[in-house]
C-alpha cells in the first residue's frame, strides 16, 4: 500500500506554515510535504515517485521566484504520474489570463484566494481528496475518518465491497 | 513511517503462510496416516494447504479457492493425472483346502479383503481369518475359485472412487451458486436504480424522531435488507442515512456508538435470514444437498427469522443499556423519490415476484435457484442491467463458494472429513454439548476468518459426523449444519470480523472496546438462542 501526499508549493515559508497548520487534521493520513520553489517540487514530486507513492492533492502558489506555479501545473498536467492529482491554485496574484491558462493547461481543481478562512481550505482540501481517492484507490476505508464519509459510503455502496 | 512497517509484517505474515501451506499440503503425502485412504491423504494437503492459505490470506481468499478447484481436478479427478490411467491391481484366491483360501497379506483390511468387480469397483467381504503369514489363509462363503481380490489394499483406488473433473467444475453452476447470481442481479438492478434508498427511507418513516426507536428502525430496515443485498453494500448504504444523523450528536455522547455501532451488527445478523443473505448459508445448503436435504427458501426463513428478530433486539437493548441517548429527538429528512423510468419499474416488478415465489416455493414446488434465473433472465433482456453491470458483479464470491463447496466433496468421498471426525468419541457427548462445540468453534473461527471460509471448513465435518452415523443419539444433520451456518454469522466481535464491522470502525467513531463489549454480548447469547431453537423449535419446522 502506498501513502498519498499533499505537497505545497509556496515561496514564502510563514505561509507554508499556515497552510500545513489548517491542515493538520489530514496529515495523519495524508502526508504533507512542502516546496519553496518550482525546482524543488519537481525534485520531491520525483522522489515520491520513487518511493512508490502517490500525490493526492497539490497546493500552489503562483508568483514565485524562478518558474511560477501555474507552469508547474501545467508540467504535472502533462506528467502521466500527477496528471490525476487534484491541483489547486492558492494566491492572491494570478491575474485572468494565467488563471484562464491554469484552467484549460493544467485542468486546474480549485482556486483559493489568499487570505483565505481556514475552514474553507480545509474543506475544499478535503473534497478534492474524497473525489481523487473515489477515483483512485480500491481501498477507501482508511480515509473515511478524515474525508467526506457520506460520499465515501456511496461510493463503497455502488462499488458492493470494501 | 507505520505504513512501512505494517507493509513488512504483511509481508512476513505472507511468507510464513506460504511455507506453511506447502508444507501443509506435503505432510500428508510423507506421513502415512493409518484409517485413511490414499486419495485422503491427497485430499487432506489441499485441505491442509486451504485452510492456511485462507487463515493468513496468503492468497486472495477467492484465488485459494480456484486453486482448490485446480488440485482437486489435476490431483483427485478421474482424469487427472494420478487416477486417469490406473486400475486395481488384482489377484486370484488360492484354494487351500476345502473352503480355506490363501491370499496374500497385503490384500487384507483387518477381518475384510476386496472383491474387485472391475479396473475400479471392489466389494468388501468379511472373512475369517485362519492363520497369519506371508500368506494368509481365511475361510468365508463368498469366495470361489474364480474371484479376483484387490492384491494391495493400499492402492490408491482402494476407500476412493475417482470422480469427473466437471463435478468440481460443475459447483460454479450449482444450484446454490445460480441462487446467488440472481440475488446478486436484484440487488445490483436495486442499487443502480436506488431502490435500496428509497424504500430506506419509506420503512424508517414510521419509527418517529425518538433516538432510541431510530436506530431500532435503521436496524429493522438494515437486517430486511442484508437479507437480500449484500452486508457490505447495506452498510455503506444505511450509514449514508446514519452520518447525517451522527452529526447532530456532539461528539462526546456515547448516542454515537449505538447509531454507528447499531447499523453492521444489523447487516451481520440480517443475513442470516434468507438463503441469499451471505455465502456461509450457501455453504450449508449444499452441503445439505449433496446429501440429499434439500431446504426450501421459505423453509429457511421460517428456521432463521426467529432467531434474526431475537439478536436484533438483543443488539439494541445490549446497546441502547451501554449508550443511551441524551438528545430528546432528531431531525430526519426521509425524502423518497422512486425512479419512475421504464427500467425501474421493470426491476420493481421483477423483484417482487422474483421474492413471492422464492417464498411459495412449497405451494409451487419450483426450486428457488430456477426462480433465481427470473431475474437473471429479465433483467438482463430488457437491459435493465446491461454489460458493464454484469462484469461488476462480485463474481469472486461465487468462486469463494464454489471452491468451497468442492472442497467439500473431496472430504466427504475421500473419506477425510470422517477420518478428521472419527478421533474423537462424539456418541459420550450429549447433542448439546456438540452443537455448543461446533457453534463455539465456528464462533471463534469466524471472528478472525471469513464467515464463509470458516463455513466451508466446518460444514463438511458435520457432514461426515451424520454420514458415519457415529454422532450418538437424535443427531441431526440439519440442525448441526444451521448451528454452523448461524455461529458464522453471529461473529462480529472485532473490526476485521466482517467487512460491516470495518465500515463502521472507519468512520472513527467507535472504538474496537465496543464493538467487543457489544459483539461478545450477542455472540455468547446468539449461540445460546441458536441451542434453544435448535433444540425446541427447529425439530417442528423441519419435520
Amino acid at each position: 500500500m502506498s501513502d498519498i501526499y499533499i505537497i505545497c508549493v509556496e515561496d514564502e515559508p510563514q505561509v507554508l506554515d499556515v497552510i500545513v497548520r489548517d491542515l493538520a487534521a489530514l496529515e495523519e493520513v495524508f502526508p504533507i510535504e512542502l516546496a519553496h520553489s518550482a525546482d524543488e517540487a519537481r525534485e520531491l514530486i520525483k522522489e515520491i515517485k520513487e518511493d512508490g507513492h502517490k500525490i493526492g492533492l497539490a497546493l500552489c502558489d503562483h508568483i514565485m521566484p524562478g518558474d511560477n506555479g501555474i507552469d508547474l501545473m501545467i508540467e504535472m498536467q502533462k506528467d502521466s504520474f500527477t496528471e490525476n492529482t487534484r491541483k489547486v491554485l492558492v494566491t492572491g496574484q494570478a491575474g485572468l489570463e494565467d488563471t484562464i491558462q491554469a484552467v484549460n493547461k493544467a485542468r486546474l481543481n480549485r482556486y483559493i484566494a489568499k487570505p483565505w478562512d481556514p475552514k474553507d481550505l480545509l474543506e475544499i482540501v478535503k473534497d478534492e481528496l474524497t473525489q481523487y481517492v473515489i477515483r483512485e484507490e480500491k481501498e477507501l476505508l482508511r480515509f473515511m475518518a478524515v474525508l467526506d464519509q457520506e460520499r465515501i459510503q456511496e461510493a463503497i455502496r455502488t462499488k458492493g465491497y470494501v | 513511517m507505520p505504513l512501512k512497517k505494517r507493509n513488512r509484517s504483511e509481508q512476513t505474515k505472507k511468507i510464513a503462510g506460504l511455507l506453511l501451506g506447502i508444507i501443509g499440503f506435503l505432510l500428508p503425502l510423507l506421513v502415512n496416516f493409518p484409517g485413511l485412504s490414499f486419495a485422503g491423504h491427497l485430499a487432506l494437503g489441499i485441505f491442509l494447504m486451504a485452510a492456511v492459505f485462507w487463515m493468513f490470506e496468503t492468497l486472495p481468499i477467492y484465488s485459494t479457492s480456484m486453486l482448490v478447484i485446480f488440485m482437486q481436478v489435476t490431483l483427485l479427478s478421474q482424469q487427472g493425472i494420478i487416477y486417469s490411467d490406473t486400475a486395481l491391481p488384482k489377484t486370484p484366491v488360492i484354494s487351500h483346502i476345502d473352503g480355506i483360501w490363501e491370499v496374500p497379506s497385503k490384500a487384507v483390511d483387518g477381518n475384510r479383503v476386496y472383491v474387485a468387480e472391475d479396473s475400479r469397483n471392489y466389494t468388501p467381504i468379511e472373512v475369517n481369518v485362519l492363520e497369519w503369514g506371508e500368506t494368509v489363509k481365511v475361510s468365508s462363503d463368498a469366495l470361489t475359485a474364480d474371484t479376483k481380490i484387490v492384491s494391495d489394499i493400499r492402492h490408491k483406488l482402494v476407500g476412493y472412487k475417482p470422480v469427473s473433473f466437471s463435478n468440481f467444475f460443475g459447483t460454479l453452476a450449482s444450484p446454490i451458486i445460480i441462487l446467488f447470481l440472481g440475488g446478486f442481479m436484484l440487488a445490483s438492478a436495486s442499487v443502480k436504480y436506488n431502490l435500496d434508498k428509497n424504500l430506506t427511507n419509506v420503512l424508517l418513516k414510521p419509527f418517529g424522531e425518538k433516538p432510541v426507536f431510530i436506530v431500532m428502525g435503521l436496524m429493522m430496515v438494515t437486517a430486511a435488507l442484508s437479507a437480500f443485498m449484500s452486508n457490505t453494500a447495506t452498510t455503506a448504504m444505511m450509514m449514508t442515512v446514519a452520518i447525517p444523523i451522527a452529526r447532530q450528536i456532539d461528539m462526546k455522547d456515547k448516542f454515537r456508538i449505538m447509531l454507528t455501532l447499531s447499523i453492521p451488527i444489523a447487516a451481520n445478523i440480517g443475513g442470516m435470514a434468507t438463503p441469499i443473505g451471505t455465502p456461509p448459508n450457501a455453504i450449508v445448503i449444499a452441503n445439505l444437498s449433496q446429501q440429499g436435504i434439500n431446504i426450501a427458501f421459505g423453509t429457511w426463513v421460517a428456521l432463521m427469522l426467529p432467531l434474526a428478530i431475537g439478536l436484533l433486539l438483543l443488539a439494541w437493548a445490549t446497546m441502547r443499556f451501554f449508550y443511551p441517548p441524551t438528545l430528546e429527538r432528531f431531525k430526519m429528512e426521509l425524502k423518497s423519490r422512486f425512479d419512475r423510468s421504464t427500467n425501474a419499474v421493470i426491476l420493481y416488478f421483477v423483484f417482487g415476484i422474483t421474492v413471492l415465489l422464492w417464498f411459495t416455493e412449497a405451494s409451487h414446488g419450483i426450486p428457488s435457484a430456477m426462480i433465481a434465473f427470473i431475474p437473471i433472465v429479465t433483467l438482463t433482456i430488457t437491459s435493465v442491467l446491461t454489460k458493464d453491470d454484469i462484469r461488476a458483479l462480485p463474481w469472486e464470491v461465487l468462486w469463494l463458494v464454489a471452491g468451497g463447496i468442492s472442497l467439500g466433496i473431496s472430504m466427504e468421498n475421500t473419506g477425510l472429513a470422517m477420518w478428521l471426525v472419527s478421533s474423537i468419541s462424539w456418541e459420550l457427548l450429549p447433542q448439546l454439548a456438540l452443537l455448543l462445540v461446533f457453534g463455539l468453534v465456528a464462533l471463534m473461527l469466524s471472528n478472525f476468518l471469513s464467515n464463509t471460509v470458516t463455513a466451508t471448513l466446518l460444514v463438511p465435518l458435520a457432514v461426515s459426523l451424520g454420514t458415519a452415523g457415529i454422532a450418538g443419539e437424535g443427531f441431526s444433520l440439519i440442525i448441526t449444519s444451521l448451528v454452523i451456518g448461524s455461529a458464522c454469522n453471529m461473529a462480529m466481535l472485532l473490526p476485521i470480523s466482517t467487512p460491516p464491522n470495518a465500515i463502521a470502525m472507519s468512520t472513527g467513531y467507535i472504538h474496537t472496546s465496543d464493538m467487543v463489549k457489544v459483539g461478545a454480548v450477542i455472540g455468547i447469547i446468539g449461540i445460546a438462542s441458536a441451542l434453544v431453537l435448535a433444540t425446541f423449535y427447529w425439530p417442528v419446522i423441519i419435520n
